[in-house]
């Protein structure tokens, strides 16, 4: 297990609600691999976006310690872990949270502002994963004119802006009917095995859940210990069968 | 906030136009002053338009260069000032050092010969005064009248060696060239302000009315900027204004100023059509007229006090308001995009990177705010000048045309100093009002802000 890309140990979370005290997530060890497709299931209130949070350094776990490429994230100061999230983290938002006066492009640009990219570089990389994404068409569309499975793939081309470590989808189908789903849904194992990118995504849908390679269940913020194989088939599940 | 930001634009303007008032009531005061004390022995006979009807109209030359009684505009190219407004042709000066200037109507000379023979009178100095300009329609109090407007004013008085020598004919300020002399002919004394209108100076040959002079000296101005008066010997005038035998006004001089109110009478008694100002007289009429300039510029001043105090009210409120309003629509855009800046932020944006972005928006908005605000100055500080005028104003009748003339020109006035420290404090406005909003966009917790719809 040398291609550790993300792991958790002993995460904890726990909120205050007034008096009360919540425990979003409870004792979570996770290890993915470089080139995993995950798929975390769970009923509302398990702690799926607490825990896609606690991953993408949008929020501390209370105890325990998350690595990325092996550095501990919860020792990283507030004020630098903006950057990991710019270079090692990609989101993916149910709602797909596109900047309405940007267009497809320059909304694929965004992330890569401040990275020392040219104008140029980043125009072209942009433009690069809007073909990846099958979208090189709409580059000049602003998301209002674009469909919902389109505003999607801009999305997803987003995340992928900064080459990320992993790329966190939290309900990304959550918006989409039902042939847009399973087209996003191919896209993402498509994008999995040519780019070996790896990703996460978080989701109560159960077809949704099977395309990824691996499924993972929470419960109450418990990680259950079985785990299920999704019908993806990629370097890593074929690695792990032929174990 | 526009509006807002237009009201400093507004009130600078008003300023400036009270200022211009209190300053040229200062002149008309200082003149008047100086014009009492050289009239003390004057007596000023002028024919007024009412007695046109008496036969005094040149019937015999047959032109038609006279103002008739009604006012109506002469139709020669040397008319007379018409009488409603005779002071306007020179506004804010009482008639110089002889008066006389105000309604003019054509006398025929011969006839007053006789008021030399009346006992106590030292001297007579009888002149031509015409106004050369172009007709304006103008309106005031609700009527429209006709006015000249004049380039300059020509004013023949007689250059006799006991006159020049002995009366205050003539301007005594002379700043280039020499004063007329007795005996002179084809030459012109101007004012500083004609030098400007003809683009002569001193040794030039001018043409006035098709006849050319040349200009022996130029004399300064006395307290009022713009006197337009050319002297020359009274022939030269009445031939150049195709006058021959008529004058405008009669100077008597008497021997003391204890003999002025009999000599006076003497003179109604012998010409009951005359209008008869005395020097006493003049001087009561001045006194009272520069006690009420006195408490027109009271009056100026304090009003001038009070739109500064206003002013700095209205600025102080204008800025308070203006930046509450920017705080309050950058918290409402803040909350508003809540969202955005949890997906800016998830997708590596720092704080600092939001709150510039922010702040940003702020300058840009209130920039925007701040042209427009101008634009609407640039409009409405005309007319918010008009608006307080007209109540300065009234009291001052056409004699003032000149006064108000300066104050609208300069309300219309909106300098490049005052747009920049408009838009200054535009974006003075904007980062005050913004820096709290955006430093709240910049604090969000992103999670948050995701979950926020």
């Amino acid at each position: 297990m040398s291609n550790v890309t993300l792991k958790t140990e002993k995460v904890d979370k726990v909120y205050k609600l007034g008096e009360h005290q919540v425990r979003a997530l409870s004792d979570v060890n996770i290890e993915i691999a470089k080139g995993d497709f995950i798929s975390i299931m769970g009923p509302s209130g398990s702690g799926k976006t607490t825990l896609l949070n606690v991953l993408g350094c949008l929020d501390k776990p209370t105890h325990g310690k998350v690595l990325i490429d092996g550095v501990d994230i919860t020792n990283v100061p507030e004020k630098n872990l903006h950057k990991t999230r710019k270079h090692k983290i990609g989101f993916v938002f149910q709602t797909f949270n596109l900047m309405p006066w940007l267009n497809a492009v320059e909304n694929v640009e965004l992330p890569m502002e401040g990275t020392g990219k040219t104008k140029d570089e980043m125009r072209k990389r942009a433009l690069n994963l809007l073909d990846m994404v099958g979208l090189s068409k709409r580059k000049e569309h602003r998301p209002q004119k674009l469909s919902a499975g389109e505003q999607q793939r801009v999305a997803i081309a987003r995340a992928l802006a900064n080459n990320p470590a992993i790329v966190l989808a939290d309900e990304v189908t959550g918006n989409l009917d039902g042939k847009t789903k399973l087209e996003i849904m191919r896209l993402l194992g498509k994008l999995n095995m040519e780019q070996d990118t790896t990703i996460i995504i978080v989701t109560h849908d159960r077809q949704v859940a099977s395309m990824a390679g691996r499924i993972l269940f929470l419960t109450d913020g418990k990680l259950l210990a079985k785990e299920k194989q999704g019908t993806l088939r990629n370097k890593r599940t074929l690695e792990n069968s032929t174990e | 906030m526009a509006i807002m930001i237009s009201i400093p634009a507004g009130i600078t303007a008003n300023q400036a136009s009270t200022e211009a008032l209190t300053q040229n009531l200062s002149n008309t005061i200082t003149q008047s002053e100086e014009t009492i004390n050289q009239t003390l022995t004057q007596i000023a006979c002028t024919l007024s338009p009412s007695f046109e009807g008496f036969g005094f109209r040149p019937t015999d030359t047959g032109d038609s260069d006279f103002t008739p009684p009604d006012g109506t505009p002469p139709n020669g190219d040397s008319g007379f000032t018409p009488g409603q407004f005779g002071g306007g042709v020179r506004p804010g000066q009482f008639g110089g050092g002889t008066f006389g200037g105000g309604g003019t109507t054509a006398m025929n000379e011969t006839l007053y010969t006789d008021i030399s023979s009346i006992d106590a009178v030292a001297a007579i100095a009888t002149s031509l005064e015409a106004s050369e300009g172009t007709e304006e329609e103008m309106e005031m109090m609700g009527r429209s009248f006709t006015r000249l407007v004049p380039d300059y004013i020509i004013k023949g008085i007689p250059l006799t060696s006991d006159l020049v020598d002995n009366y205050p004919i003539l301007p005594t300020n002379i700043t280039d060239g020499r004063n007329l002399q007795a005996g002179d002919s084809g030459v012109v004394l101007l004012s500083e302000n004609n030098t400007d209108f003809f683009e002569a100076s001193v040794g030039d040959t001018v043409e006035i009315l098709g006849q050319s002079f040349e200009v022996i000296g130029v004399y300064g101005s006395s307290g009022v900027e713009d006197i337009m008066t050319l002297y020359m010997t009274l022939s030269d005038a009445q031939s150049v204004t195709n006058n021959t035998g008529y004058i405008t006004s009669i100077t008597v001089f008497a021997e003391s100023s204890s003999v002025v109110s009999e000599v006076a009478s003497d003179i109604s008694s012998l010409h009951p059509e005359l209008t008869i100002v005395t020097g006493q007289q003049r001087l009561d009429q001045l006194e009272a007229l520069r006690d009420t300039y006195e408490i027109q510029l009271e009056s100026a001043e304090s009003s001038l006090a009070q739109t500064q105090a206003t002013a700095v009210q209205e600025i102080v409120i204008a800025i308070a308001a203006t930046s509450l309003i920017v705080l309050f629509v950058m918290l409402y855009t803040v909350r508003e995009r809540t969202k955005e800046i949890g997906t800016l932020k998830a997708i590596g944006f720092s704080n600092l990177n939001i709150m510039s972005q922010f702040m940003l928006e702020g300058v840009i908005l209130s920039l925007i705010a701040g042209v427009i605000g101008i634009a609407i100055g640039v409009v409405a500080a005309p007319t918010l000048s008009e608006l307080l005028l007209p109540a300065v104003n009234a009291g001052f009748g056409g004699a003032f045309a000149r006064a108000s003339n300066t104050v609208s020109s300069m309300s219309g006035i909106v300098t490049p100093e005052l747009i920049l420290i408009a838009l200054g404090g535009a974006v003075l406005l904007g980062v005050l009002g913004t820096l709290y909003p955006a430093w709240r966009a910049s604090r969000t917790s992103p999670m948050e802000a995701l979950r926020y719809e």
